[in-house]
């Protein structure tokens, strides 16, 4: 427990230092990047001295390095600053919608690793078999296909054609009131309130994104977990145990604890970075979560929300990367002794 | 097979129906009763009319309405605004003085706010002051209709004082901006640092309108529900549903699919795809806007009238047509649209004549072209295509045009009053009053907010000048006619196509009356 504990507060020492470079790297490339919302804001009938009005509001006329000075003051104290769009305050739209994002992006990601890591170790059983060729097919087939293109497919076949899928217009019907807000997932919020109509509702608009989610995170699962099971099937432990007669079931277990660091390793990875892949989803489904809101923000070069959601996503991955430390500790007591 | 696999098997039966029971809520749109389901690109940001953001326009025209209206016309059995004619509306009546420099509005009694408050002189005047002192958007439509001042005489008389006569100014009080507020129950949520409580009205309404907002989910959905106390006739739907579905083909298919009644800003090519279904209204209406190749005429080689020309005759109009707007649209013909009164086509001489082009270039000195950059951004779909076209038309009279994308904030601040850097680029601008004084005055004017590219001319800008401020309808049709010309023959932009407005409904939605800020009004529809 004492290493654990020595462990996160190592990790949490670090994250400071990083969320900085992060925010910096995020503030300069949004500020340099050529976009000029003060136009946008002000809109089509705006003078010259308005537009510099409102520059000289949102502290655009200022050095950018005393911008960002000032951005991460705020920032220190909580407080990300108001999207410039919407007026309303950056840290409370987040965390509005991080709920939705974060719902598709676990079931998704926890339906591909349970369907990824088992197609995986089967294939590596045998390899160029008909199992594995047919699962590296369809491997193959998740990578190359396009995010948006899956989403827009999925909706045409299963809502268009077959009418097995509600319509891709957010996370609860539009004739359905939402439950009242306690965890922020309408599905878990209508079942605590006792909600059957909320519930199944959000439950059934749920499906089909997550469904492409899970597509989209198995693919590279199955390709990874099969090469690292190859690799384990082929160690001089699994040949001797082998040749000592440990029965299939055995031998079995045994690469599935050896496989599984790496493994837990890449799903972590996964999960970090399907988030921005998810904003694409999120888009085609009207899921009105945090990449949707991040992508509006970039197109329309809303600069706080953008630094604000650039923060975000860095805070998730670092929290992921301690989540994976900790499980593999719990897996490899070596990982644990040497921390 | 395995006791596992039969169990799975069994578990995947079971599943399947609940799940298809749970979604097969079928074409929602159809059960919605006297609810509009709408499916829109966002949510609104905001409900203040001065404070324009893409998705607040649309639905302020619902909550705020003008002092006046324009009247109606029946054509083909469909009903038009008609520029010609200005009714009141929140106001009854008024007066003018003889030197028309101000006019007594008499308010229309019985009219009510959603919260229960009667319309009062004092609203008219809180609203204005309020677009005053925000120096935005309502402010702009102030100057443009040389108003200064407006003031309350009894609760129901108000007044307005104009700087010089204005022929604009009853047709600028149709608009939802400056918006009439119940300023009674604004104030009650205004506070020293936010004296117009405009905080407040990033989640809230207080209109007289035909609707008001009942609630809104940031990035989701918002939900409209009819005034009560309207005065007018009571709306059809009594509830609208603003669904955020920010991909355009998801809202197509949900259109088709019948689970939404009306959906926003279709493209062109989504708009031809959808004519040929059934399960799909498609109206369509001239266009108020001019799709334009803005020439920089303060900037080399657009400084010489005669290159600005030469583009003009360099352009195969009815070629763009057909390949940029499939073939939708009118050609473009005047500075003034034709939906506007005073519409005057007969100056227009740039059909397409590459040998004259040519011509024209070595007289400028450009026997062998030169090479441009042209800019183009994705605020209008047809921006891309049009660049690409445009430049292909050009190689024909040497001119070596490359089509170069920049971010549309980028194309609208280079654009904007206080630089005016771009020598080529393209752009789409058209008048939100139906008035060709105004349209001259913000595309035209050297000062005009939509004159993008420094083209002044100190003869234009004295005809808009007169035609603005003498009440004489003579001298007016007149000098909007001069003008036209004289912005004909300075040819300042590129001039290809008036694109068509398109809605895309469901087929039982009847009543809509396209307006010029092209929005469409919730209280104009009816099912049937």
């Amino acid at each position: 427990m004492r290493a654990i504990g020595g462990f996160l507060a190592r990790r949490a020492l670090l994250l400071v230092p990083l969320l900085v470079a992060v925010s910096f790297l995020c503030f300069m490339l949004v500020r340099l990047g050529g976009q000029d919302p003060v136009a946008m804001l002000a809109g089509p009938t705006a003078t010259a001295a308005e537009i510099e009005m409102i520059r000289g509001n949102l502290a655009l006329d200022q050095p950018l390095w005393a911008q960002f000075l000032a951005w991460l003051g705020e920032v220190a104290r909580g407080d990300l600053g108001r999207s410039w769009v919407s007026n309303r305050p950056v840290l409370t739209e987040l965390l509005d919608r991080a709920p939705a994002t974060l719902e598709l992006l676990l079931y998704g990601v926890a339906i591909g690793a349970l369907v990824g890591i088992p197609v995986g170790l089967k294939a590596a059983r045998r390899p160029d078999g008909m199992f594995d060729q047919a699962s590296r097919f369809l491997s193959l087939l998740g990578f190359s296909t396009p995010t948006y293109w899956l989403g827009l497919m999925a909706l045409f076949v299963f809502f268009y054609l077959l009418g097995w899928a509600p319509p891709g217009m957010g996370r609860i019907s539009l004739m359905v009131e939402p439950p009242p807000r306690i965890t922020g997932s309408y599905m878990w919020d209508a079942l605590l309130a006792g909600n059957q109509e909320a519930f199944a509702s959000a439950a059934s608009q749920l499906v089909l994104p997550v469904l492409c989610v899970a597509v989209i995170s198995a693919a590279p699962i199955v390709k990874q977990t099969r090469a690292i099971a190859l690799e384990v099937l082929a160690s001089d432990y699994i040949r001797y145990a082998r040749a000592q007669g440990l029965p299939p079931r055995e031998l079995r277990r045994m690469v599935l604890r050896n496989s599984m660091v790496p493994v837990v390793t890449f799903v972590g990875t996964e999960l970090a970075g399907l988030v921005g892949t998810t904003a694409l989803i999120e888009y085609v489904f009207a899921w009105g979560g945090l990449g949707q809101f991040g992508l509006n923000a970039i197109i329309q070069g809303d600069f706080a929300v953008v630094q604000g959601y650039v923060l975000a996503l860095a805070l998730f991955s670092v929290i992921v990367f301690v989540v994976v430390d900790l499980l593999v500790m719990l897996l490899e007591p070596r990982a644990g002794a040497r921390a | 097979m395995k006791r596992r696999d039969v169990l799975l098997a069994g578990a995947g039966g079971l599943a399947l129906p609940a799940y298809l029971s749970l979604t097969s809520e079928g074409a929602l749109a159809q059960g919605a009763g006297r609810t509009l389901l709408l499916a829109a690109p966002g949510t609104p940001e905001g409900f203040d009319g001065d404070a324009l953001r893409p998705g607040t326009q649309e639905t302020v025209v619902q909550v705020y309405e003008g002092l006046t209206r324009y009247g109606r016309v029946e054509r083909n059995g469909r009903t038009y605004l008609n520029p010609a004619e200005i009714e009141g509306h929140l106001a009854e009546r008024w007066r003018v003085s003889d030197d028309g420099l101000k006019y007594v509005f008499t308010l229309r009694q019985g009219v009510k706010s959603p919260y229960g408050n009667e319309l009062t002189a004092a609203d008219v005047e809180w609203s204005w002051a309020k677009s005053f002192d925000q120096k935005r958007t309502g402010a702009f439509i102030a100057n443009v209709s040389n108003v200064t001042a407006v003031k309350a005489l009894s609760p129901r008389e108000v007044e307005f004082t104009l700087s010089a006569p204005s022929s604009i100014f009853l047709s600028a009080l149709t608009l939802y901006v400056p918006g009439i507020y119940d300023s009674t129950e604004v104030k009650k949520h205004a506070t020293p640092e936010d004296p117009w409580a405009l905080r407040w009205m990033e989640t809230n309404t207080a209109g007289f309108g035909a609707y008001h907002l009942r609630s809104i989910r940031a990035g989701e959905q918002a939900e409209f529900v009819a005034n009560p106390n309207y005065f007018g006739r009571k709306p059809h739907f009594e509830r609208v549903i603003y669904r955020a579905v920010p991909s355009g083909a998801s809202r197509t298919t949900l259109l088709r699919s019948g689970q939404v009644q009306w959906i926003d800003r279709p493209t062109v090519q989504q708009v031809l795809d959808m004519q040929r279904d059934r399960r799909v209204k498609v109206e369509d209406v001239a266009g108020r806007a001019m799709a334009s190749v803005r020439m920089n005429c303060a900037m080399r080689p657009f400084d010489d009238v005669r290159v600005r020309r030469a583009m003009n005759y360099a352009t195969n109009k009815e070629a763009l047509k057909q390949g940029v707007f499939l073939g939708t649209g009118d050609i473009a013909k005047s500075i003034i649209p034709p939906i506007v009164g005073g519409y005057d086509p007969s100056f227009f001489s740039y059909d397409h004549d590459p040998a004259k082009a040519r011509a024209l270039l070595a007289e400028a000195g450009f026997p062998n072209g030169f090479e441009i950059d042209l800019l183009f951004s994705n605020i209008w779909w047809w921006e891309e295509a049009m660049a690409v076209q445009l430049s292909d038309q050009l190689k024909a009279v040497g001119i070596n045009c490359k089509p170069q994308r920049i971010t549309g904030s980028d194309l609208r601040a280079r654009g904007a009053p206080a630089r005016q850097d771009m020598a080529f680029f393209t752009f789409e601008d058209g008048p939100i009053v139906l008035d060709p004084v105004y349209t001259l005055q913000l595309l035209a004017r050297s000062n005009g907010v939509s004159n993008r590219a420094k083209y002044a001319n100190p003869a234009l800008d004295a005809l808009i000048d007169r035609a603005r401020t003498n009440p004489d309808k003579a001298v007016q049709a007149a000098s909007v006619k001069e003008a036209q010309k004289i912005w004909m023959e300075d040819a300042p932009w590129v001039m290809t196509v008036y694109p068509q407005t398109f809605e895309a409904m469901a087929p039982n939605i009847t009543g809509w009356v396209p307006h010029p800020d092209e929005h469409e009004r919730w209280v104009d529809l009816k099912v049937g």
